[in-house]
């Protein structure tokens, strides 16, 4: 994963400088400035051509008390070095977990391995709000099993301080809760500032505007990853969604363009998958309340399946949810979870919905199957079948 | 002889490094140069 400045430089003549902000773009000019932040000298360059690939950073709540060195983000490497060392100096005993995203979950099963009393506070009313009743539900018992104290509809308000300004405990909009340590996992927001600055064009989501090419409205400036917008197939829209796989593939393409190629990226269709102590959860597609809002005529169809045959080692439950469109039947998207065989099952789904698949067609699909892997009838021909039923004829 | 084409990337984390390494595959003989803030290049992905 991590590679240095100087295998960048012998591996593909890539000169790489870390700690350089750059604070100013002039696509006038086609000149920017160069902060050297170990030396504090700012200096000017010119470009020919430019990819504007910043990123985006961790939402800090806007509370009182929440920059104090007690509450961390997670976002990249250093943050994750910053907490680990914070809790082997410190063993603290309580971390509250603030937000209940992948981050937020994944962090509640690290805390765990480290034998801390973890408390995850959330807006809603299950972890994973964005997804499935169905889904959120299995992950919320996980945590349970695991001993993660789930707190829902808990909106913190303010943090009090000891004298060393550290966190001492939290205040929500129901109760007190005394904590070690705060993690605030609540989301990101595009690094887009200086780009806007040099006038180049944000989209309705706030994130920099682009097309299939990685263009902005500027000539010889692309964009790629967490500070841009991508085009979801599904919805045909053009949305926010920071991943770092979506960020290399519009990077091959910017970079391949801003090279003189003519590269394009189509679009994503929304795929995920994360796992929170022992299960799996995955995604694709739209959710049935996105679904809605896009005004497709939603049906959807939950089953519960074995991930093999019941009689092979390690076969377990699976649940698997397909959100449809009732008037023509094309799968609009899928939500699965359980401690097997999930998160690589949802790809043939993603496949399913770049290719504008109905149920129906799902239903025929020629899966693998032998005991070890499957079972004769995979759980997603299962849901397809069911799901077929509801399709208006 | 024509000065070397220059293209600036401004992040290292995951879309930085992917169109460094391929724009440089397209057009060798291009000058790449990406500046990141932070110590790590590559760590996003």
């Amino acid at each position: 994963m991590v590679r240095t400045p100087q295998q960048f430089k012998e591996m593909q003549d890539i000169e790489v400088k870390t700690e350089h902000q750059v604070t100013k773009i002039d696509p006038k000019e086609k000149k920017f400035e160069v902060v050297n932040l170990s030396k504090s000298e700012t200096q000017g360059f010119s470009y020919d051509q430019l990819i504007i690939a910043t990123g985006a950073r961790s939402r800090r709540l806007n509370i009182p008390g929440n920059d104090s060195k007690n509450i961390f983000t997670l976002k990249d490497l250093q943050d994750s070095i910053h907490i680990k060392n914070y809790i082997d100096e410190k063993r603290p005993k309580r971390v509250a977990v603030l937000g209940g995203g992948f981050i937020g979950l994944e962090m509640c099963e690290a805390f765990r391995l480290r034998n801390m009393e973890t408390y995850l506070f959330c807006r809603r009313d299950l972890p994973a709000g964005n997804l499935e009743k169905e889904i959120s539900e299995k992950i919320l018992k996980e945590l349970e099993e695991n001993d993660v104290h789930f707190l829902a509809y808990h909106e913190p308000v303010a943090f009090k301080l000891n004298s060393n300004g550290e966190v001492t405990s939290i205040e929500t909009n129901k109760a007190h809760f005394p904590t070690d340590m705060v993690l605030m996992a609540v989301g990101v927001i595009p690094n887009v500032e200086i780009a806007r600055e040099a006038g180049v064009e944000l989209g309705q989501t706030g994130a920099i505007r682009t097309d299939t090419a990685q263009k902005t409205n500027l000539a010889d400036i692309h964009v790629a990853g967490d500070c841009c917008e991508v085009f979801n197939l599904v919805s045909q829209d053009w949305v926010h969604t920071p991943l770092g796989d979506i960020a290399n593939k519009q990077g091959r393409v910017a970079g391949e363009n801003a090279a003189g190629g003519r590269a394009t990226f189509l679009g994503i269709v929304g795929s995920a998958a994360f796992k929170v102590f022992e299960l799996e959860v995955a995604f694709t597609g739209l959710g049935t309340q996105a679904a809605q809002r896009y005004g497709f005529n939603v049906g959807s169809q939950v089953i519960e399946a074995e991930s093999k045959v019941g009689y092979m080692p390690g076969a377990k439950r699976i649940v698997v949810k397909l959100i449809f469109d009732r008037k023509n039947g094309r799968l609009l998207g899928a939500q699965m979870a359980g401690k097997e065989g999930v998160a690589r099952r949802i790809n043939s789904l993603a496949v399913a919905l770049h290719q504008k698949m109905t149920i129906n067609e799902i239903a025929r699909l020629d899966f693998a199957y032998a005991p070890p892997f499957s079972a004769p009838l995979d759980p997603i021909l299962i849901a397809a079948e069911q799901a077929a039923k509801k399709i208006i004829k | 002889m024509s000065k070397k084409e220059k293209l600036v990337i401004i992040g290292g984390s995951a879309g930085g490094p992917s169109a460094a390494a391929r724009a440089k595959r397209f057009n060798p003989d291009l000058e790449v140069i990406m500046f990141e803030q932070g110590q790590f290049v590559s760590y996003g992905s």
